[in-house]
Parts: structure tokens; sequence; C-alpha cells
């Protein structure tokens, strides 16, 4: 995974058992890491939402299919951003959420929702020989954003179309 | 990490003060007090979450459950938050339509019936 294609990176790698109450650690990294990489304290806001609730819907799926495989969190630092992979080895017949409980809503769409409404270039796949990928990355400073391509004569909105830069294949 | 909760009364409410993060793992906690409040006569629930570090979608879930079990019994939920990063999770999941939220525990103890 690199989110600046031709520019330097650097990945931070965490593994951790499908405890939910390693979460709370987890948020707690990706926060240092993310400040560490220079971004704002919004963007880090979305990021721990974004990172756990991707994480949690991991630790679910493994503890509905009884397996400990460790999670795999990888944090790239490029120029711009920060790209996010989660990889976990629920299978995928592992059954889903089992419903929201009595009067309450479904808090894995709800965290579905809330991640693709953070984040940019969300993207979820399998993984060849069973589990689950899942990448997106977010701006390191998304108040930063050269807005001067929306005055008269500039390139226009469709410059900041986040699918121009594309992310490379990710690892397998 | 954990998750902490008081109740006291303010009237004829229940102040739930919330400090922590509420998450997959601290939610059942959250779920676990709405429940006894409930089961205890207390239809009218503040839930003061000024304290609160972070907060999920499991935390979403938990709190839309006790508003649907406060309905039942013609009571109210309502919500005190003034920090933006967690209303800003409200607003994304259209949940700001659906909790009535203040910006403290007095004016939501004062705020009219709906």
């Amino acid at each position: 995974m690199d989110v600046d294609a031709g520019g330097p990176s650097a990945t931070v790698r965490l593994a951790f058992p499908p405890e939910p109450r390693l979460l709370g650690t987890i948020r707690l990294v990706v926060g240092i890491v993310a400040r560490k990489a220079g971004m704002g304290a919004e963007g880090i806001e979305d990021l721990k939402v974004a990172v756990s609730e991707t994480c949690a819907v991991a630790v679910g799926d493994l503890n509905r299919a009884g397996l400990t495989d460790p999670i795999e969190v990888d944090l790239v630092e490029g120029a711009e951003r920060l790209g996010i992979e989660v990889r976990d080895h629920a299978p995928a017949s592992a059954p889903a959420s089992g419903g929201p409980r009595d009067g309450e809503v479904d808090d894995r769409e709800l965290g579905l929702a809330l991640v693709g409404a953070l984040v940019d270039d969300l993207k979820t796949s399998a993984l060849e020989g069973g589990g689950n990928r899942t990448s997106f990355w977010l701006r390191r400073d998304p108040a930063g954003l050269d807005l001067s391509v929306l005055e008269p004569g500039g390139p226009g909105l469709s410059s900041l179309d986040p699918r121009q830069d594309d992310l490379p294949p990710p690892l397998t | 990490m954990d998750l902490d909760l008081n109740v006291r009364k303010e009237g004829d409410h229940s102040v739930l003060e919330v400090a922590g993060e509420i998450d997959v793992y601290t939610a059942p906690k959250l779920r676990e007090q709405l429940i006894e409040l409930v089961s205890d006569g207390s239809y009218h629930i503040v839930v003061d979450l000024e304290k609160v570090d972070f907060l999920d979608s499991t935390g979403l879930g938990v709190l839309v459950g006790g508003l649907k079990r406060v309905r039942n019994h013609d009571g109210s939920l309502q919500l005190v938050c003034t920090q933006e990063k967690i209303l800003k999770i409200f607003r994304i999941t259209g949940l700001t339509k659906v909790f009535p939220i203040h910006s403290s525990v007095g004016d939501a103890v004062s705020a009219p019936a709906e």
C-alpha cells in the first residue's frame, strides 16, 4: 500500500488478537502515529473512529467464527495523506452480526456508514485464502485543501477527485 | 480504558453522567445501566456525554435502544453534548434528528416535553 505513488512513505504495522478490550489501545496507537505524522486534531479523531469501527467488525467476525488469528493494521504515511489497511482472517462464510439487539439499531450498518462518511476511497475485498481486507485513506489536513481550484479559470472540482490518485494494488 | 457511570436525580429526570470511551467493549455497561433505570421506573433520562472521549456505532445503538425503551413508557431520553467530535458522529448518522441534544443538563431538564 503506497499512498503517494513515487513519493516517500513509511509503514507502521500493528497486529492484535481479536479482543474488544484492545480496541482502545489500537485507537491510542493510531492517534499517536497520526499526530506524529502531522495530522490535524479533527483528522486524528476521524481516523480513530474509522480504524476502530473497521477493527470492531473484524473482531466480531473472528469471535463469531471462533478464531483468534491476529488482526493486522497498516498505517502508511504519505506526504499528503495517511493510508490505512486492515486485514483479518475471518472466513467469508462467517455469519453476519446476527442483527441488532431488541430495540436497537444495527450498529454494524451504522459503523459502515460512519467509516464511509469519514474517509476517502474506502475499499473492501476478500483475501486470498480467506479473510477480508479494508483500505482507505485520510488527508493529513482536510482543512488545508487548496481551494484555489475553485477560482475563476482554475481547474475546478474535478482536480480534487481522489480517484485521480488511486491507491496502487494492495499487498497480498 | 474504562467507562464511568454516575446517576443522580434532578427533579423528574434521572441524569446519567458518562465518562470515558463508549465502544463495543464498554457499551454493554451503558446498556445495562439504561435498562436498570427504566426497570426502576425512570422514564425521563438525560445522558450527559460531556466527559465522553470516544463514541462508536455500538454506543449509538445502545442510546437508540434506551430511547425506544423510555418511549414505550411515554418517556424521554435527551442528550447533553457540546463536543464537536461527538456531535459529528450524531450528525453523520442522522441521529441529531432523533435525539434532543442540549448544551447543558440544566437546558435538558427544563426543556419542554416533546
